[in-house]
């Protein structure tokens, strides 16, 4: 006998590499949204610090908005700089 | 007349002699008196002792037969009512005849004696006469009376009829039915001749001043069952029409007009100005006897009405007349709570019960709002009597899945619900302007109705009153988020089986739910929504990703979901063979590159497979799901699996592999040669054998009516799981607590915006399995934690 598979329509769910499950700032699980949005994803994407801290882009923007003086990530606090992979 | 004279005389000679004596008047005054006195006393003693009796001696003779009378309708009770109706005839002409003859004989002695008020001792002889034939009533007499009456009834109704049907009637008779009047042979039909003796009676009665009390109330009763029984007969499950302006014209011309004879008889034959006040009198009884008839002619045709209600529920818009003449009479009398009572119970039998779909049950629901609403806008009623709907509504636990399936379901034509939903966001404004409309139009304001059960009136809420029907469905379970949550299992449910690309049906209805529901509580929905719309798009740039169509050995699509929004799933899982895998990690990795630093999780479990297999000379195409496909595909290596070594290999526990199976064994691949033993057949089945299988039949079974979503307790203990550390601290520091105390505190948590909404048996239920997995210790009613 021999089953051939011709096409294979599946069901997956998405999640951001990341090495935490919640943005430090909102406290909202990373795959769902910031405060803000409605729609995850591609519309409220993550970002990362060369600390290898990350948060909702839109936090972590507002969040840096709100520091007058030196930027720095919440968590560490150590100078915040976007890692751009 | 002789005989008459003869009785009388011998019962009281004085007054023969008296009357015969020609030289009385020459008497002295005092004496004069003197027998003037004893004739009376005379007069009297003859009425009680001798005329009473003799009257009533009529009506005792039948005492024993009358029993048969009630019965009505056979032939015999019939006969009976007519033999009854002549006794009657004769007792009150043969008492009228002696009546004659004493009055009379008063007057020669008036004459005689030279009185002058002679109206006065008419009067005086009247109210003997009647006070001894009433003091001397024999129990069954009404017996006599009604049969006469109901008699003349019929012969007034059936000359009635005759004269306004005209000739057609007749022809309509001559079948050899007797007569309905007389009960005669057609030909010797003696209607008329009947009616003559009927009139001849009531105008003695009227004379005597004896009718009203002998016989009103076997009038009214029988005039009440005839209105009854025409009730019935006109207006019984016919909804369509008006039928209160013909019961009233019917009143007019039948009973009231019977009635006019009964009492003018009298009038009619003799209209001397003699007789005008009597005539005015009669004709005051007739007014008050017809204000009280139509009042129940309003209150049986509404009872009637409201007996039938449930199918008027059921026919609704084709029954609004009937509605309409509801409504008029319940202005008449105060009918609120029989409608209520009345509605309940046949509710409550007709659709409250296991053997009615629930989604009979909701019909019912939406066409009694409609029905009671047109019928009492106050929403008082309404209000009472769904109530025991919702509440059993409630208990059912596909209800909300019946709810919105109904909202959302066009496929099988527009339902109520759907319709509802479709006139759009009207209602919203509407709610909106009646909190207006309170303020402006205060002076149109009505309270409610009274005489209704207050502690009902009370608990009901306002807007709930003016709401629309969808508001009064989704109203069953109290919260709309419940309901909503329901909708986005089912919304999940049906995407995932489906598995298609183009939801626009269901973007639309989603639409239509946000326009009533509000955009937040379908949030969830709509990014459930958009993840498909995404999944097109991301499909469609993978496939055109030419490293790794070069590469795949099959096409693979996928549904990519925002997990956090969708319904979480069970916890079913199968292990896929390596060559499958790595065909995922490659798609896997096609999607990390388009979409940077995100990955994909695959749910094994769900989805559609195409397979062709190959078995000897035949070629099976199916498509099956995902687990059946892994199964079959092991089975190409290896011809014989047992269900332990199959189950460790795809990690499927052993009691679901085994319902798996069945599925190839249905179509005849696969048989369990012994017990936990799978074979392989690869030699097509005898050809008598075969043709019992579907072979070619592309199912799955029942495994597309399983659900791939959590159930909703599960999905219940996963938010209550929340409170655990709450519960473990509360524990922790006050040893042991009763259940009560548990949820009144964790309600303080819960207040504080954690946004749960509990209640207490829900919280039992999760306690009882944290028991169960030896974490708590219940004993004598308070929880402890397991040391």
């Amino acid at each position: 006998m021999k089953v051939t598979i011709k096409s294979w329509m599946g069901v997956a769910s998405w999640r951001w590499i990341a090495n935490d499950e919640n943005c430090g700032i909102c406290r909202m699980s990373f795959e769902s949204t910031c405060p803000e949005c409605a729609l995850p994803g591609d519309n409220c994407p993550l970002v990362w610090g060369v600390c290898t801290h990350c948060f909702h882009m839109h936090c972590i923007v507002k969040w840096l908005n709100l520091q007058t003086m030196n930027k720095q990530c919440p968590m560490c606090r150590q100078a915040w700089k976007f890692n751009f992979h | 007349m002789e005989i008459v004279w003869s009785d009388f005389s011998e019962s009281c000679p004085i007054l023969k002699e008296c009357l015969d004596s020609s030289d009385l008047a020459k008497e002295t005054e005092d004496t004069l008196e003197y027998i003037y006195e004893v004739l009376w006393i005379e007069i009297g003693s003859f009425v009680r002792s001798k005329l009473a009796p003799t009257f009533w001696s009529c009506f005792k003779h039948n005492q024993t037969l009358a029993k048969f009378e009630k019965d009505g309708g056979s032939a015999e009770a019939l006969q009976q009512q007519y033999k009854l109706f002549t006794n009657f005839v004769n007792a009150v002409k043969s008492l009228d005849a002696y009546y004659q003859f004493v009055r009379t004989s008063l007057e020669k002695l008036d004459g005689i004696c030279q009185r002058a008020d002679h109206g006065k001792s008419l009067a005086k002889l009247n109210e003997l006469l009647r006070s001894a034939l009433l003091s001397q009533l024999p129990t069954h007499f009404n017996n006599v009376v009604y049969s006469f009456y109901s008699v003349s009834f019929r012969v007034f109704f059936n000359l009635h009829q005759s004269t306004s049907m005209g000739q057609d009637n007749e022809d309509l008779d001559e079948s050899g039915m007797p007569c309905k009047g007389c009960n005669q042979e057609l030909e010797k039909c003696q209607c008329q001749s009947l009616l003559q003796t009927i009139n001849e009676v009531n105008q003695k009665l009227v004379d005597l001043e004896l009718l009203d009390r002998l016989a009103g109330q076997s009038m009214t009763f029988l005039v009440q069952q005839r209105i009854k029984e025409h009730i019935k007969n006109t207006c019984h499950g016919i909804f369509d029409r008006s039928h209160l302006k013909n019961l009233l014209t019917w009143l007019e011309d039948v009973v009231i007009c019977w009635l006019m004879q009964v009492f003018h008889s009298k009038v009619s034959a003799d209209p001397d100005a003699m007789h005008t006040d009597d005539g005015s009198k009669s004709t005051d009884v007739i007014q008050s006897l017809k204000v009280k008839l139509t009042f129940y002619v309003y209150e049986n045709y509404a009872l009637s009405v409201i007996d039938q209600f449930f199918s008027i529920i059921i026919d609704f818009p084709d029954s609004i007349p009937a509605i309409e003449d509801l409504k008029i009479c319940m202005e008449k009398i105060n009918l609120r709570r029989q409608i209520i009572n009345t509605l309940k119970s046949s509710l409550e039998a007709r659709i409250l019960h296991p053997g009615v779909n629930t989604m009979d049950i909701l019909t019912g629901y939406v066409a009694a709002i409609k029905a009671i609403r047109y019928l009492d806008s106050s929403g008082v009623i309404l209000e009472t009597v769904t109530a025991p709907i919702k509440e059993y509504l409630r208990k059912r636990s596909d209800t909300v899945r019946c709810v919105v399936t109904s909202l959302t379901e066009t496929e099988s034509g527009p339902t109520d619900l759907s319709e509802e939903l479709a006139k759009g966001d009207a209602v919203k404004d509407g709610t909106k302007g009646n909190v207006n409309d309170e303020l402006s139009n205060w002076e149109n304001w009505q309270p409610d109705p009274f005489g209704l059960d207050n502690t009902v009136q009370t608990r009901t809420v306002k807007t709930s009153r003016s709401a629309d029907i969808i508001s009064m469905v989704v109203d069953i379970y109290g919260s709309k988020e419940l309901f909503m949550s329901e909708y986005r299992n089912l919304l999940a449910d049906r995407l995932l089986t489906q598995l298609e690309f183009n939801p626009e049906k269901e973007i639309r209805n989603l639409e239509l739910l946000k326009l009533r529901f509000g955009e937040s509580l379908l949030h969830n929905c709509e990014v459930m929504l958009k993840d498909i719309a995404d999944s097109k798009r991301i499909n469609s740039h993978i496939h055109s990703d030419t490293k790794y169509v070069e590469n795949k050995q099959f096409d693979i699509s996928s549904l990519i979901i925002s997990a956090q929004f969708w319904p979480s799933f069970n916890k079913e899982s199968v292990e896929l063979p390596e060559e499958i895998a790595n065909e995922f990690q490659k798609y896997t990795k096609s999607y990390e590159e388009y979409k940077g630093n995100r990955t994909l999780n695959w749910r094994t479990v769900t989805g559609k497979v195409a397979i062709s297999i190959e078995l000897g000379d035949r070629v099976l195409d199916m498509t099956v799901a995902p687990t059946q496909a892994v199964i079959i595909y092991h089975f190409q290596n290896k011809n014989e699996w047992s269900l332990d070594d199959l189950s460790t290999l795809v990690k499927i526990p052993p009691s679901v592999l085994r319902r798996r199976m069945a599925f190839w064994q249905s179509h005849g691949i696969i048989i369990e040669s012994q017990p936990g033993i799978y074979k392989l057949i690869e030699d097509e089945l005898p050809k008598s054998q075969l043709e019992k299988l579907p072979i070619n039949e592309i199912i799955t079974e029942d495994e597309d009516n399983e659900s791939a979503m959590a159930s909703a307790s599960d999905q219940r203990e996963e938010e209550l799981q929340v409170f655990w550390s709450y519960i473990v601290g509360m524990l922790t520091n006050l040893d042991s607590l009763p259940i009560e105390r548990i949820h009144q505190m964790l309600k303080l948590f819960a207040s504080n915006g954690l946004g749960v909404e509990f209640t207490q048996d829900d919280l039992k239920d999760f306690l009882q399995r944290k028991v169960r997995d030896h974490k708590l210790i219940y004993s004598g009613g308070v929880y402890q934690l397991a040391k």
